[in-house]
């Protein structure tokens, strides 16, 4: 009787298991099938009267920057595990300065490159010496993970040149986003998929 | 309980767990920031209470809309400049710098060009050269008129009466990352500007070359920090600088040397980030100083002991 019942939930577990991948699967790759959309095949473009092959309704998030209150949420909330949002960077509006706010800690010991006077916890931002005292920052979009505190330092002492925005290469434009749901300033919002960016300072960005 | 019916039992428990597994999968998610992506600046906006040496004693709200600019005249009155014009003259345009002469003639820098309205008589304009003047700061003397551009990155020195300026271009030169550069002219004739890349006051000869300078890039209170600090300044009537900054907002006054003096505001005393606080100071050592944010010029006294 033992040896029946043991047979039984070994099957049972083995079937369970499969059934549940294989569920997951298949919920993972519904949404992703469904809602991924990053504009790029052109059928939602004013001169386009073809209809969105993912059935889209053509609109993509997208993240305000003059409503960004750079609360956290970005890397917290998305469904990936690391976040859609990257920070961007306007050149045309950067001071270059060489103490930054967004690049630099507010206790660093020195202007250097160190680990240790750099804000980004994930050391995403670069530095590169252009001439004195200018210096020229860069984005790392494998590291960053979208948390907005270099974005806080440059508003707060700069021009406002980092940014938050949504990487249409990575967002797989969830139809309830779990981000701006949880954005307290109501700075997500739809925009429409051929024009899926809200730049500052032109289109000289990072 | 028969067997089929424990062997069931065990079947659901065990599809709950792996089903409760996958949800708990797919919606798992961090839930706080650790504690190296908090930021704060409380620590900086903290000032000891013995290094504030000045109160607050008045505010006026004149009636020239938004607050851009202001100057105190020889005779010790207010001149305030915003988006209508200036006190006196109404619906002139917007205002970006003001200074006044010995005989009461306003010189106002209206973004690209000067208006200059004297004591008598019709206003004079006078054109700035370049396509990106943005003019920040003027300041006038018996012999000139010194008008900083933050767009073209200079400071453009013109006659008494106006005339084609000579360009100022610093030593090496002036970092202006953004619409922020003042100066003032000292008690010697000499011209004082603030380098705002660099965190630095520097002298000109009026020829343009280089007396003296002095900086200091912190966040501390000793210092100026971010981009473009200090934003504006004053001479004091012995010399010292009255400084304004945005960022951490701050007035404070420094000795020539560019050592800390003391606090004359503190940044609870203002709005957050709060910009552009223009800073005047008269010949009785009170400090005006412009708050965009209440649309008010306030006056701050030296605390009597």
């Amino acid at each position: 009787m033992s040896g029946k019942r043991r047979d039984f939930l070994k099957n049972i577990v083995r079937g369970g298991a499969l059934a549940g991948i294989a569920g997951i699967c298949a919920a993972l790759g519904m949404r992703k099938n469904k809602y991924q959309c990053n504009g790029q095949c052109g059928d939602c473009k004013p001169d386009s009267s073809a209809e969105c092959p993912m059935g889209g309704d053509g609109y993509v998030w997208q993240i305000d920057p003059e409503k960004c209150t750079q609360c956290g949420r970005c890397a917290t909330h998305c469904v990936l595990a690391i976040s859609a949002v990257k920070c961007v960077h306007s050149y045309s509006m950067c001071g270059y300065c060489d103490l930054c706010g967004g690049y630099q800690r507010s206790d660093a010991k020195g202007r250097t490159t160190g680990a240790e006077n750099q804000l980004c916890p994930t050391a995403a931002i670069r530095r590169k010496f252009i001439e004195d005292p200018y210096y020229q920052y860069t984005i790392d979009e494998d590291l960053c993970v979208g948390c907005g505190l270099c974005v806080k330092g440059c508003e707060m002492f700069g021009n406002g040149s980092l940014y938050l925005q949504v990487k249409h290469d990575l967002c797989v434009n969830c139809n309830e986003c779990a981000i701006a749901a949880a954005c307290p300033s109501g700075a997500f919002r739809r925009v429409p998929a051929s024009d899926p960016y809200l730049l500052k300072g032109g289109s000289a960005n990072a | 309980m028969t067997s089929i019916q424990k062997n069931w039992i065990w079947f659901l428990a065990i599809l709950l767990l792996i089903v409760g597994s996958g949800i708990y999968l797919v919606n798992s998610r961090r839930t706080e920031l650790g504690k190296s992506f908090s930021y704060s600046m409380e620590e900086y906006r903290k000032v000891d209470p013995a290094l504030i040496k000045y109160e607050e004693v008045d505010s006026v709200s004149p009636d020239v809309g938004k607050l851009s600019a202001l100057a105190i005249t020889p005779d010790g009155q207010l001149i305030v400049g915003g988006e209508k014009g200036i006190t006196g003259f109404p619906g002139v345009g917007t205002v970006s710098c003001l200074a006044v002469d010995e005989e009461g003639a306003i010189f106002a820098g209206m973004n690209d060009h000067v208006e200059v309205f004297p004591k008598v008589g019709k206003k004079i304009i006078w054109p700035v050269p370049g396509p990106k003047a943005y003019l920040t700061s003027i300041a006038v003397d018996d012999e000139f008129v010194f008008v900083a551009d933050a767009g073209s990155r200079c400071i453009w020195r013109y006659g008494r009466d106006g005339g084609e300026p000579l360009k100022l271009e610093g030593d090496p030169m002036f970092y202006v990352p953004s619409p922020y550069f003042d100066l003032d002219i000292g008690t010697d004739g000499s011209l004082w500007v603030v380098n705002p890349g660099p965190h630095a006051l520097e002298n000109y000869r009026v020829d343009g070359s280089l007396i003296s300078s002095w900086k200091n890039a912190s966040y501390s209170i000793e210092g100026f920090s971010g981009c473009c600090n200090p934003s504006h300044f004053a001479l004091m009537p012995d010399g010292a600088f009255v400084t304004a900054e945005k960022g951490l907002v701050r007035v404070k006054i420094h000795n020539l040397d560019g050592s800390l003096r003391c606090v004359v505001a503190a940044p609870d005393q203002f709005d957050d980030r709060v910009t552009g606080l223009d800073v005047a100071v008269d010949d009785a050592g009170r400090i005006y100083v412009l708050d965009p944010s209440r649309n008010q010029v306030r006056v701050f006294e030296e605390k009597k002991q």
